[in-house]
């Protein structure tokens, strides 16, 4: 069940990128995708139940820890994607004076 | 002795980890020592580049079973490796030359320019780990972080334009690498391994499963944004147009074909033994890729967005032939981007020192180069004559070899043929900066940037002439099939330049109004994303059927 | 109106298709990882946290572009951040109010215990949650506290780009040093007869390089965000 509602984040992303005329609502739509990606990959791992993957003690059965490592990965890919893109807004914002797709990518260059 | 021999046995066995780290080490201490002369440590680095592969290739093939390496020993299925064969060798042999060639060219502008050495060589080692990486986590690292590299050296400039062609390239090619990364835990959730050899073992014991056509839907979706096909490629455009010659050339020529080679990976390795009935799919996508991609091109104006709407073109053509499943089609698929990689890689270093002198871009505005610059003449034409498919240059080989597996089906024919002939037209269109009286422009040259055009121009011709004795070599493959001196391809070679001519005369020239609105077309991003949702489901609407 | 009804419809068919695939997983379900890394995982990496022991040791090499990509993300930004000359709208930020007392106050009690924190996070990275980039972060966020309480504290963000990269060879070099010890690359540098004490000594090491690097990282990528709107 979990792993459909974690799609669903996806996919509400995917809808937000293809409607969304703010290049700022750009970059979060692909902040919340990326979320329910991460999401998606942790609840996958936990489709047995377990404990956390921490062996200190008598633990029956632990959730999978190679989706953890993986998402580890991913999260700081993903902040650094965000940071980069939020910078490039800000210098769009200098150059063209607004930061609608329309008008930022229609304006011919000089 | 015996030690020594086989700690020496040892270095040669991680040579692919000294292909992926001396360039970033290098960049490394580039960027630490702000000095002139520690940034010749980037021909240092291609140097010992260039003899590492060498000693690679001949110890790989002589003991062909140390092929893998498993990083730390571990079970095959757990740890990552690194696997290099026939196909990774190709690779890493063009990724260095084609970074030599780019290196020579921007070398003289910018060795005071730490950061753009640093961002350049730290981009080789990435991409060297991508061709040769066997875990797909890995595979998704490295193209995350060829887009980061690619975005920060497309705005490298910090013109407007170079910043909205920038976000663009980043966030369409972030969705698709995060729809790669959704295809991976699928697979992971259903097999318990992310090592591709190791799943292109069990993936057809699961193979009729939706979730394993969903990964493979998702997967393939996530590179074919990368790849610029169609309808995904307008990034493309923006980025290779605005970015400095030197960053055009390594974009068009060689990272793009990245997304290529992991397609060659996915489709061909992983998911060959689940036999999806994909191949009419990929091919028809090539098709009108390669369509579409010169329709934009003949009505462009801009000398560095008729070269990037070719490049799509070229991608389209490369995937007919990567589409196939029988070898000789395949082969042609992997010359061509060799090929392509050599002769739009000249393009656009030749276009850049037109630009450069005339300080414009404009094809219309620019005459009389062939008196002005009659070297750079000479290399532009050779690059011309092998991209439009002349008999004598390399393009004409590989795209023999594509053609040859459509013979007899005549409505693919007739539209290769209009795609030719749309590049011949195209060209003569570009080839207008030749004539002309001389101008007055200022006589800036630098030396440097000849000598690695004309490595490249070279490249074209010998493969153009030797193609047997090469093929045979090195793919052991038989080309026999194709002949130069048959009369029969000069006279399709003259047919195409002729009715190119014309079609260049009486239609493109005059400059009609739906010339114009063609190449006025601008897609949104909302509807780039809106055509990737649709991509994928018919994509997968083809596998389930 | 059109598209957005058959945007809304095509996304309708990918998540029918996804739950399908759902139903598929219910049999095929494979356990085959997580029981490798229960039986092997704390003999073969000396560490008790599963998760730490996959990306500092099965999985060093991802770990290094992880900490690359930080690297690369921040000269960039740095980069991408100075100013040219033409730019037509950029107005400045002028520090429009002083900090409240309360925040400033705050913040100062605060702050070594998030550094306090953040270190146990990290060195202790291999015996409970935590480890050196989820360490590094919570550093970091200390660190950006002090603009809170010194709001013209400024930093020198070539010095810090200069120690990361020092810091991204070192990890490198330690990495490394398995070949000579262990004749394997990228993993720990002691061999599997060791006691899990002595291995974790490589552990806690990697996790405190990566997360003062991390930490470095993000506080680099925070300025350069501070200083345009200053």
């Amino acid at each position: 069940m979990s792993p459909i509602l974690t799609f669903i984040v996806i996919l509400v992303g995917l809808y937000g990128l293809a409607t969304s005329k703010n290049i700022i609502k750009s970059v979060f739509c692909v902040t919340i995708i990326e979320a329910g990606v991460i999401l998606l990959f942790l609840n996958l791992g936990n489709l047995e139940g377990g404990s956390i993957p921490i062996l200190d003690g008598i633990v029956e059965n632990i959730v999978d820890p190679l989706p953890q490592a993986l998402m580890i990965t991913t999260i700081v890919i993903g902040a650094t994607i965000t940071a980069l893109a939020l910078m490039l807004c800000i210098k769009i914002f200098h150059h063209y004076g607004s930061i609608e797709w329309k008008e930022v990518l229609g304006k011919e260059e000089k | 002795m015996e030690r020594s021999a086989r700690q020496g046995g040892k270095v040669v066995f991680y040579t692919p980890v000294l292909f992926v780290f001396v360039p970033i080490l290098a960049s490394l201490i580039i960027y630490l020592f702000k000095n002139k002369w520690v940034s010749l440590l980037v021909f240092v680095s291609q140097a010992a580049l260039s003899v590492l592969v060498v000693l690679f290739a001949l110890y790989l093939q002589a003991n062909p079973d140390q092929a893998l390496i498993v990083f730390g020993g571990w079970d095959e299925r757990i740890g990552i490796s690194f696997y290099n064969d026939q196909l990774s060798l190709i690779f890493i042999f063009l990724t260095i030359i084609i970074w030599w060639v780019i290196l020579l060219y921007v070398f003289k502008e910018n060795n005071e320019d730490n950061k753009f050495l640093f961002f350049l060589t730290f981009l080789q080692g990435i991409f060297l780990g991508l061709i040769q990486t066997n875990d797909l986590f890995n595979l998704f690292v490295f193209i995350e972080l060829t887009t980061v590299l690619v975005t920060i050296l497309i705005a490298y400039k910090k013109s407007g334009p170079a910043f909205r062609a920038g976000i663009y390239y980043l966030l369409v090619n972030t969705v698709g690498a995060l729809f790669f990364l959704v295809g991976i835990i699928l697979l992971y959730n259903v097999f318990g391994t992310i090592n591709i050899r190791y799943l292109a073992n069990v993936i057809p014991t699961h193979a009729n499963t939706t979730i394993v056509k969903l990964a493979f839907v998702f997967m393939i979706g996530g590179i074919s944004v990368k790849a610029a096909l169609v309808p995904l490629f307008t990034w493309l455009p923006k980025a290779h147009g605005v970015a400095q010659s030197g960053i055009s050339a390594l974009l068009s020529g060689l990272i793009v074909k990245g997304a290529l080679y992991a397609f060659i990976r996915m489709y061909h390795f992983m998911f060959i033994g689940a036999q999806f009935q994909v191949t009419e799919l990929f091919f028809y996508i090539g098709l009108i890729t390669a369509l579409v991609g010169v329709m934009f091109a003949i009505t462009q104006k801009d000398m560095k967005q008729i070269l990037a709407y070719h490049t799509v073109s070229q991608v389209g053509i490369m995937m007919m032939g990567l589409s196939s499943l029988d070898s000789f089609t395949l082969y042609g698929g992997i010359f061509h981007i060799l090929n392509h990689a050599f002769f739009k890689s000249l393009l656009f270093l030749g276009a850049g020192v037109i630009i450069h002198k005339y300080n414009t871009k404009k094809v219309g505005e620019v005459r009389g180069v062939w008196k002005a610059m009659p070297m750079l003449s000479i290399l532009m034409i050779i690059a011309m004559l092998s991209i439009s498919g002349a008999p004598l240059f390399n393009g004409f080989v590989s795209k023999y070899m594509i053609k040859y597996a459509i013979k007899g089906v005549w409505h693919k024919e007739a539209l290769f043929f209009l795609v030719n002939l749309g590049t011949t037209t195209s060209f003569i269109k570009f080839s207008q900066v030749f004539f002309g009286p001389k101008p007055n422009v200022q006589k800036c040259s630098n030396p440097l940037q000849f000598v690695g055009m004309t490595l490249l121009a070279l490249l074209c011709i010998g493969i153009g002439l030797f193609y047997q004795p090469i093929a045979e070599g090195l793919l052991s493959l038989d080309l026999s099939k194709i002949n130069i001196l048959d009369v029969k391809n000069w006279l399709d070679y003259a047919i195409f330049v002729g009715l190119g001519y014309l079609l260049y005369r009486f239609v493109i020239a005059k400059d009609f109004k739906i010339v114009q609105a063609i190449r006025d077309f601008k897609m949104t991003f909302e509807t780039a994303n809106y055509l990737f949702i649709v991509y994928l489901l018919v994509l997968f609407g083809i596998i389930l059927l | 109106m059109i598209r957005r009804i058959t945007l809304v419809l095509m996304l309708v068919i990918i998540f029918g298709v996804f739950v399908l695939s759902m139903i598929d997983l219910q049999s095929l379900y494979n356990t085959s990882g997580k029981d490798y890394f229960f039986a092997n995982g704390v003999f073969e990496t000396g560490s008790l946290n599963l998760v730490t022991g996959i990306y500092l040791d099965y999985r060093l090499f991802d770990s290094l572009f992880e900490a690359g990509i930080l690297i690369v993300a921040v000269s960039g930004v740095m980069w991408i951040s100075q100013h040219e000359i033409e730019e037509k709208n950029a107005t400045f930020m002028f520090d429009k109010q002083k900090t409240p007392n309360l925040f400033v106050t705050f913040s100062r009690l605060v702050y070594p215990l998030m550094l306090g924190f953040g270190i146990y996070v990290i060195v202790n990275g291999h015996v409970s949650p935590g480890g050196g980039f989820q360490g590094g972060a919570i550093v970091a966020t200390a660190i950006l506290i002090l603009y809170y309480i010194d709001i013209n504290k400024t930093t020198d963000v070539a010095k810090i780009l200069t120690i990361e990269k020092i810091l991204f060879i070192l990890i490198v070099l330690i990495g490394s040093v398995g070949l000579i010890t262990r004749g394997e690359v990228f993993t720990n540098f002691f061999t599997l007869s060791t006691s899990t004490n002595l291995k974790s000594i490589y552990l806690i090491a990697l996790n405190i390089l990566i997360g003062t690097k991390v930490a470095l990282g993000m506080v680099a990528i925070f300025t350069a965000f501070l200083k345009e709107g200053r």
